[in-house]
């Protein structure tokens, strides 16, 4: 927030440091500009005092010819008014002759028959001393009423002599003119200078005439009246205005600044010519405002664009690092609470070797359980590398591996890696199938594993004890050749989800949180990496759930089928009686066995299944064979075995299946006589091997894919400098009956190649991290060397660099494949085998 | 009867002072023309300079921008004007004096005055001293007051101060301040006396109020007087023993006073130098002092705190004579006489008048008044002594005779019986 507002004061410094620069350009601009208009209308001014002072001597000429006139003809004043009436010019102006001792006499111009005039109250004629000499000078007067018409005027005046009686008196001539007759000709010829205005004062600053916004009776007064000037100063001042040309500047009433250019007038210099304007008016100042409301209009924008900008970014970043947060905290509660998509196949795993370490002498158990061990470990193995390539899940660059697998497999490991829970949980659990006629289906099986997997067990861990789960798997006819549509469904009856969680439910990382499973551990990728999956194999994948009634996901996949199947399972026309308190199994089991062509015959509890078996009995026609679920109520599976046993002389072969682990029951089970186990769900294939088992009839192996006994014989370069690891290797490729041969590292590798006979090594199997010399070197070694066979030796990586640009390089390097530690000896087999077929 | 008169005038005159209070914002001025309207209107008048009233026009230039108003002085007024309104550039607005109403010589002049009370123009006097406006006997209103003037005395208070002497607020108090002065050296009371015309001379402004407040008492002598009935001459004896006492007590220096050569400036200077207690005059003259303060150098020096007093000619203190300094009337020939009755209407609000009284330096017409800081004694002047001659029905020629009387009987030229016995034929 700091930063930001930190940010926000820089940018509007930087904004008005620029506009304080465009201000003080503009100003000293608009100074020089106004400088050089100042100059321009003192300059004008002066030429305005020229028209002026030229019009009023042209006037004053006049003046002085009627003066001379009269004074040369010695008239009286009839005489030289009648002269003067004859004389006139103008229409306007009018000529007034008083005596100096009266200031009374004629007029030329009357409204009325009385042409007499008095200027007895007019002080200017009080002090005569501005009446110059005839012809000498401009003498006029300060505007004033004219007495004869009211109209505001100024008269040139000169001394005249009239003669009375053949007395000479003295009086004044004035030649009269309305100042509108000189405002006329006080217009500026530059339409620039419209606004200015004249008026002419005297040297006490009082206006002889007087423009429009001049105030007050004196210029000075007007001054002193709107502008602040200091007592001192002030003659000194108004002294220069009157002495001087040039200009100053002043409010005027209104408060307006204006500029005055001031210029002496008349030739005695005792007047002054003033020309007041606006200062606004000669300011060329516009433009500049202009630039500088456009600079700041640049400014703003740019300004509000980059707070927009670093707003949106700032949003964004605050996302980013909201996410960024989120996905850290996401991942730290990953590393702490620990993946249980870990913990189930470990649990698996460490239960598993419990139990066999507990019955270490029973060579079936044993094995068995290190059959399921293994399958754990393939799905622990899947795990990991699926963690380590979440990037991958997540940026949608996973890619499927198919292969053939058995659906029955894949089944029994899901049922396998799941009891644990459901037995500590102590979980309703059931696992219904409906026609799964293909067992070997070709597609990615540890990722259908792993979205089997993941959500069976979210549903048992998400389910409380005591609760129900349950899984429908169906195999339906696809759309597309050579495909099944396998459906899997998972129901539980546990927390449910909530509406706000759904929306986000296959986010990475989520995790539905309730008080009833706030001990649940779980990475938070187990729905991600699901959904991902379905989406990569294009299945789809819905849920439906209820806050605390429970959820059920289905998934459906088409999945090709593999071209190898099963020979046809046909079995002899038994009758078998199957016995299972769930309707559903009943009917799913009985359309199996009879797929198999056995007669079947169901019985709902273990007493109705007693009283068949009697009725059998008592008839003579006992069933073949008699499969009994282990869970049902009333009367278990083990003590209807027993009561069959010991209620019934009869020997049929009973079979005993459970949903459950039926470790904990084996020994009651046998004891009270079965014949043997059946896990839940009851496939055909299942069916049929345990049935041909139990009734000793052999079975026909399909799992081509399993038999290496071609690959016998062949002689391998191990490149291996761990000592366990090359153990390991060796080991598992010497059960197959293939040799092989040890290189500590690169360079005995190369070494060992260089030296060896054409056809020695069928591959070589090199690790990359090695002492001397690393695989990818050795490998560029191998294939630089000369000899043919040698150069072109098939090389495989075996390496726990496991990411997709490990292989990458690797096979840059020039190797032709890659295989991962840790190895699974069937992917190894395979790839020798891809090679020796390649190099046929 | 002349008692309750006089307690009835005295009322009055007060009443339309004291409700000023309330009704400041009267009036709020509304354009009723188009703003845009391009015309000169022009005010002629007798004042050299009319700042003033140039201010307003700079106001009602905000509403109407594109109106070009200047004010003229006319020269030899009150003859002129007559002229100045026939004449090709006729003015809008002129100056004009109640004692224009009822004299021939002035009827050309009453004949151009519009009617203001005609109510098609909307004028609105409620915001004046009812006491000012002067109506004809047809109750038609052809000037409004925008000023009021009193009489009284400029006192220069620090210098009372400095001689710890109190301003006088009775007679007696003033012939004891004026007897300390001159023991002082000082010319106690000082004023205009060299001109026989002017109403603000130092004698008429003495004897004036008291005259006029004898006659407010006695409607039968104000009738007299106002015929110029010589026996009328006998209700000048107080007011011309108040001129002639002060004269011969010294408190007057009638020489000293007639080297003070005008009646306005000259007076005002003569004050500002500091060495006169006390200044006779009129409110005309008190309202250029603020201006002829920077004018004078010896005040520039040693400036003085100054307050203008009525003069106490009664033992009771002095009175207030509410007359109208100034009064405008439209020209109704004139040109652009809607706008120019748009600007009096403008003008015609105690805001605006009131603000011209402040810049002018005089007391606002206005009911609403606060006395400014020279004016404030004036406030202080209780209602019965305050007397608004219009409204008694004081005429110019009852003025005239006192103004001579005194200024006679001050000079010396006539004792006070003989100044009596002439009242009618004084020139």
């Amino acid at each position: 927030m700091k930063k930001r507002i930190w940010v926000v004061i820089v940018n509007i410094l930087i904004m008005l440091a620029v506009l304080s620069f465009v201000v003080v350009y503009s100003n000293l601009e608009a100074k020089k500009s106004t400088e050089t208009q100042i100059a321009h209308f003192e300059n004008m001014t002066i030429t305005m005092e020229h028209v002026t002072e030229n019009y009023l001597e042209g006037e004053q000429r006049v003046c002085d010819v009627w003066a001379h006139y009269i004074n040369s003809e010695e008239l009286t004043i009839e005489e030289a008014i009648d002269f003067i009436r004859i004389s006139h010019v103008l229409p306007t102006a009018s000529a007034h002759i008083v005596y100096l001792d009266t200031l009374t006499g004629l007029s030329t111009r009357s409204k009325t028959s009385d042409f007499s005039v008095s200027y007895k109250a007019y002080d200017f004629l009080n002090d005569l001393s501005w009446i110059h000499e005839i012809g000498t000078s401009i003498n006029i007067c300060r505007s004033y009423t004219n007495p004869i018409n009211g109209e505001q005027s100024i008269a040139f005046c000169n001394y005249v002599t009239l003669h009375e009686s053949g007395e000479a008196k003295q009086a004044i001539l004035l030649r009269v003119l309305p100042i509108s007759e000189l405002m006329e000709k006080w217009v500026f010829p530059q339409e620039e200078f419209e606004h200015a205005e004249l008026s002419i004062i005297d040297a006490d600053g009082d206006y002889i005439i007087k423009g429009y916004s001049f105030k007050n009776t004196s210029f000075f007064e007007f001054y002193r009246s709107y502008n602040q000037i200091d007592a001192s100063k002030a003659n000194e001042f108004f002294k220069n205005i009157t002495s001087s040309s040039g200009s100053f500047k002043m409010l005027n009433s209104s408060k307006t600044e204006c500029i005055v250019a001031h210029t002496p007038f008349g030739e005695a210099g005792d007047w002054t010519l003033l020309s007041l304007m606006p200062t606004k008016y000669l300011n060329a100042s516009t433009q500049n405002w202009l630039l500088i409301g456009i600079v700041s209009s640049c400014l703003l924008t740019l300004f509000l664009f980059d707070l927009i900008v670093m707003i949106y970014f700032n949003k964004q970043l605050r996302i980013t690092a909201k996410e960024a947060e989120s996905a850290s905290k996401a991942k730290t509660d990953f590393l702490s609470t620990m993946s249980h998509d870990i913990r189930t196949p470990m649990n698996a795993i460490i239960g598993l070797t419990t139990i066999s370490e507990k019955n270490i002498d029973d060579k079936k158990i044993v094995s068995e359980n290190l059959r399921k061990i293994s399958l754990a470990s393939n799905h622990l193995l899947t795990l990991i590398n699926d963690i380590l390539d979440i990037s991958k899940v997540e940026s949608g660059k996973l890619n499927l591996v198919p292969q053939t697998f058995s659906i029955v497999e894949t089944v029994e490991n899901l049922m396998n890696l799941s009891q644990p829970m459901i037995k500590e949980k102590n979980i309703d659990f059931s696992f219904h199938i409906n026609r799964m006629e293909k067992e070997y289906l070709h597609a990615d099986q540890l990722r259908l594993n792993q979205i089997y997997i993941n959500l069976l067990s979210n549903a048992i861990k998400y389910t409380e004890p005591g609760g129900k789960v349950s899984v429908d798997m169906k195999e339906e006819e696809s759309n597309k050749e050579g495909y099944v549509k396998l459906t899997y469904i998972v129901s539980d009856t546990g927390i449910g989800m909530s509406p706000e969680f759904m929306a986000h439910l296959y986010q990475s990382f989520s995790r539905q949180t309730d008080s009833r499973v706030n001990s649940i551990q779980g990475t938070g990728l187990g729905l991600a990496i699901t959904k991902q999956m379905v989406d990569l194999m294009q299945g789809t994948i819905e849920c439906q759930s209820e806050q605390g009634k429970g959820t059920t996901f289905t998934v459906v996949l088409d999945i090709p089928v593999a071209e190898h199947q099963r020979a046809e399972m046909k079995l002899d026309e038994l009758e078998v009686l199957i016995v299972d308190d769930d309707e559903i199994l009943l009917e799913t089991a009985k359309d199996t066995l009879e797929s198999l062509g056995l007669v079947v015959a169901q019985a709902g509890s273990g007493l109705e299944a007693l009283g068949m078996i009697k009725h059998r009995e008592e008839t003579g026609k006992n069933y073949d064979i008699v499969i009994l679920d282990l869970k049902m109520p009333d009367m278990d599976g083990v003590e209807t075995i027993r009561r069959i046993r010991e209620e019934i002389s009869t020997n049929v072969p009973i079979l005993l299946i459970s949903a459950y682990s039926w470790s904990d029951v084996e020994e009651q089970a046998k004891e009270a006589g079965v014949n043997g186990f059946l896990s839940k769900p009851l496939f055909r294939s299942t069916l049929y091997d345990k049935i041909s088992e139990v009734l000793g009839k052999e079975t026909e192996s399909t799992e081509l894919e399993n038999d290496y006994s071609d690959l016998e014989g062949l002689n391998i370069l191990v490149a291996e400098d761990n000592e366990i690891n090359w153990e390991i290797i060796s080991t598992l490729l010497s059960m197959y009956g293939i040799t092989t041969e040890r290189a500590e590292n690169g360079r005995i590798t190369v070494e060992k190649i260089k030296e060896a006979k054409d056809g020695q090594y069928t591959l070589v199997f090199m690790d990359i991290q090695m002492p001397e010399m690393n695989g990818l070197d050795a490998t560029r070694a191998i294939r630089k060397l000369d000899n043919k066979w040698a150069a072109n030796v098939p090389i495989i990586a075996m390496t726990a660099d496991a990411f997709a640009e490990n292989v990458a390089e690797c096979l840059n390097a020039g190797m032709n494949g890659h295989i991962a530690k840790p190895i699974d000896i069937k992917l190894v087999m395979k790839e020798i085998r891809r090679i020796k077929e390649k190099s046929k | 009867m002349k008692k309750l008169l006089y307690v009835a005038v005295g009322l009055l005159s007060m009443a339309s002072l004291a409700s000023c209070v309330s009704k400041n914002n009267d009036e709020t001025f509304t354009p009723t023309l188009d703003k845009e309207m391009r015309c000169d209107i022009k005010v002629v008048g007798d004042y050299s300079n009319f700042e003033a009233l140039e201010a307003e026009f700079d106001l009602f230039n905000e509403y109407y921008p594109n109106v070009r108003l200047t004010y003229q002085k006319v020269d030899n007024y009150n003859n002129s004007l007559g002229t100045v309104l026939e004449s090709n550039d006729k003015p809008n607005i002129f100056c004009s004096s109640p004692s224009m109403m009822g004299n021939e010589k002035y009827s050309n002049i009453i004949s151009h005055m519009e009617d203001l009370s005609d109510p098609a123009l909307k004028f609105n006097f409620d915001c004046l001293r009812s006491g000012l406006i002067n109506k004809d006997g047809s109750g038609k209103v052809y000037m409004v007051p925008i000023f009021s003037r009193t009489y009284g005395m400029l006192v220069n208070n620090d210098l009372f101060k400095k001689e710890n002497i109190n301003v006088p607020e009775k007679w007696s108090d003033l012939l004891s301040a004026c007897t300390s002065f001159a023991s002082k050296s000082y010319n106690p009371i000082m004023g205009y006396t060299k001109d026989k015309k002017p109403s603000s001379g130092l004698m008429n402004v003495i004897a004036y109020p008291q005259f006029v407040a004898e006659l407010a008492k006695n409607p039968d002598a104000l009738a007299k007087a106002n015929n110029l009935d010589p026996s009328a001459g006998e209700y000048m004896r107080n007011s011309l023993t108040l001129v002639k006492n002060l004269v011969d007590g010294g408190a007057i220096n009638v020489s000293k006073c007639d080297e003070i050569g005008d009646n306005y400036e000259k007076v005002l200077l003569r004050f500002f130098e500091g060495d006169v207690p006390m200044m006779v005059c009129n409110g005309d003259t008190v309202s250029g002092a603020k201006k002829r303060e920077a004018k004078s150098e010896a005040y520039q020096a040693n400036p003085f705190n100054y307050s203008f007093y009525p003069i106490p000619v009664t033992d009771k203190g002095g009175y207030f004579i509410d007359s109208p300094s100034l009064e405008f009337s439209v020209n109704k020939d004139c040109e652009n006489l809607d706008m120019t009755n748009e600007f009096m209407r403008f003008l015609l609000r105690t805001k605006e008048l009131q603000n011209m009284a402040s810049l002018k330096g005089l007391i606002p017409s206005t009911k609403s008044t606060s006395f400014d800081a020279v004016y404030a004694p004036f406030g202080k002047v209780p209602s019965d002594r305050t007397i608004s001659p219009e409204v008694i029905g004081v005429k110019d020629q009852l003025a005239t005779q006192i103004r001579l009387a005194a200024y006679k009987v001050g000079k010396g030229e006539l004792s006070i019986d003989e100044a009596v016995k002439q009242y009618g034929s004084l020139e």
